[in-house]
């Protein structure tokens, strides 16, 4: 079994299209399942057209500080401590609050007060979906809950699930579609990856987006490829994208052009693979240059 | 007056929008751009201004004096980071950029061995172009959270907001801590988005962040005419806000914006007067 997984670095380059676009073709001769690794905005069940989750599970990957006051000496202590600045005075109780936002759930607090007045609970920070595509194959997506933290902690969850069946029911192929960003959801995403397929555009800031999420790639030692979205918006820029990859020797894995046809099989929840032949054969092409390194 | 640029899902223009208004305030008013989108920011590059760095962020780091560890391994059991990795009878092996400065090893150490270091988890940059003063935030490659970074880079600025008519924050995409860090504290949320089912997935989400943080917000539909309108209108019905400017598709637009320029829209000025 192996993983191929989708980033950018910046958002809104075309990560969820490409990748439905690709697991249905993948999807032709192979078992394989779509993961979901957006947990804070997840798109890919939502882009293959998927009305329900046949199975939701919350899951605790988080934990919040929480006082239990009869205990309170009102120390200070685990304020002076918290470096998240998430615990507060209460001057009238002379005894701390918490915000829940802020508490990154260390333990710190807990470890100093000399009371043991504070605990750490659980929370129920996310959901895991499981579903069947109509393109009979399943997908796991992960949505954190609002306000909680711990994305990249949720991105893992949800990863060994889809690990866990690959196992069992020996499928080939894992596809996942990460967040944008470079940070923990991210780096969750690329840990355990076989191989990485890199979206970008023909426009300055994508590129450098592109530049610093590889960095990341780089340091865990991934095999990646580029793909070049939306290339002839700027044909000069995009050159230029091309010179670079040869001079690092990264693999340009294809070329997609601008098309209103995108928008409209995105409005209609279709992957455009299902709807239109020229660029069945373009993603073909692409999906085959990708299966090379694999 | 804070205003937050976000949107849940990423490349919808927040960046353009969120440079795009500064620019078009910064004519008769003193605008602080803060670019929160520490894992990629970009508002630098559209208004080809060039950053100066103002200083490194730094956060506690554990250091560990082997000649006081016995090797207990409770420095391991407690960080909640898996930033301490301990195998029986060796000594503690520490992955920096797993820590988040917690201190909670050092608190339970029994035999005193480790002390607080520092490591760099980011860089906060300056930047003077059209008038306005730009600061952004980069989080270091490899180091995985984003909101201690977002953070300093608030507290960098706390000092001098006084000094601006308005301060614009634009955020990274997402609804998590980085962009809980970025809106927490804010007048107003002005989030962008397009009028597609993911787009209107994603606004439903950070409509709802922005009501639970208590920022009341505004909805700027880009590419407003490719797509389905309705979508976007449903779910700002729903939070009870409404669309207040429509950017459309226009080829200058995006030649704009790939050349790394600052867009010009007369749409821009309806989001003016009703933030002025």
């Amino acid at each position: 079994m192996k993983t191929i997984t989708i980033l950018s670095g910046k958002g809104g380059v075309g990560k969820s299209s490409i990748s439905a676009s690709l697991a249905v073709l993948l999807a032709k001769k192979n078992k394989i399942i779509a993961v979901d690794c957006d947990v804070d905005a997840p798109n890919l069940a939502l882009v293959l057209g998927l009305k329900k989750y046949e199975k939701k599970e919350t899951i605790q990957t988080s934990e919040k500080a929480k006082l239990i006051p009869s205990k309170c000496i009102g120390c200070k202590k685990c304020m002076d401590t918290c470096i998240f600045g998430a615990i507060t005075w209460d001057k009238k109780k002379n005894k701390p609050i918490f915000d829940k936002y802020l508490c990154e759930g260390c333990g710190a607090c807990e470890l100093v007060c000399p009371a043991n007045a504070i605990k750490l609970d659980k929370v129920k920070n996310a959901v895991i979906g499981f579903g069947k595509t109509k393109y009979k194959f399943p997908i796991f997506s992960g949505q954190l809950k609002m306000g909680e933290s711990g994305s990249g902690k949720v991105v893992t969850a949800v990863k060994a699930k889809a690990e866990n069946l690959a196992k069992t029911k020996k499928f080939d192929y894992i596809l996942s579609d990460s967040s944008p960003g470079i940070g923990c959801p991210v780096i969750a995403s690329i840990q355990g990856s076989d191989f990485i397929v890199a979206i970008t555009e023909p426009n300055p800031a994508t590129l450098n987006d592109l530049k610093r999420v590889l960095q990341v790639v780089e340091h865990f030692r991934v095999p990646y490829g580029i793909i070049i979205n939306r290339w002839d918006i700027n044909k000069e820029f995009s050159e230029k994208i091309v010179q670079f990859a040869r001079k690092n020797n990264m693999p340009l894995l294809g070329k997609i052009p601008y098309d209103k046809a995108f928008v409209d099989a995105l409005v209609n929840l279709t992957p455009i693979v299902t709807v239109n032949k020229k660029y069945e054969q373009l993603f073909s092409k692409i999906l085959d240059n990708i299966l090379k390194y694999l | 007056m804070r205003i937050a640029i976000t949107g849940g899902k990423g490349g919808t223009g927040k960046s353009t929008v969120a440079t795009a208004l500064a620019v078009e305030l910064a004519k008769k008013h003193k605008i602080l751009l803060i670019d929160a989108d520490v894992d990629c920011p970009n508002d630098h590059i559209i208004l080809s201004a060039k950053l100066k760095k103002e200083k490194d962020i730094f956060q506690v780091q554990p250091v560990w004096d082997f000649k006081k560890c016995i090797k207990c391994g409770k420095c391991s059991e407690v960080c909640r980071a898996n930033a301490i990795l301990f195998i029986k009878e060796k000594y503690p092996i520490f992955v920096p950029d797993l820590c988040n400065g917690c201190t909670a090893c050092t608190l339970v150490c029994p035999s005193k061995a480790i002390s607080k270091g520092k490591q760099k988890i980011g860089s906060i940059f300056h930047a003077k172009k059209f008038n306005i003063d730009l600061y952004t935030g980069e989080m270091r490659i490899g180091y995985e959270e984003a909101s201690p970074v977002v953070n300093a880079l608030k507290k960098h600025i706390k000092s001098m907001e006084k000094k601006y008519d308005y301060v614009l924050i634009d955020t990274a995409a997402g609804t998590h801590c980085n962009v809980i860090s970025a809106l927490s504290g804010c007048d107003m949320a002005i989030a962008v988005t397009e009028p597609t089912p993911l787009g209107a997935h994603d606004l439903d989400l950070i409509l709802k962040l922005a009501e639970v943080l208590k920022v009341p917000s505004k909805v700027v539909l880009n590419r407003a005419d490719i797509g389905k309108k309705e979508l976007i209108e449903k779910i700002s019905k729903k939070y009870k806000t409404k669309i207040i400017a429509e950017i459309p598709y226009r080829k200058q637009i995006i030649e704009q914006y790939s050349k790394g320029k600052p867009i010009k829209d007369e749409n821009i000025t309806k989001v003016i007067r009703e933030i002025e």
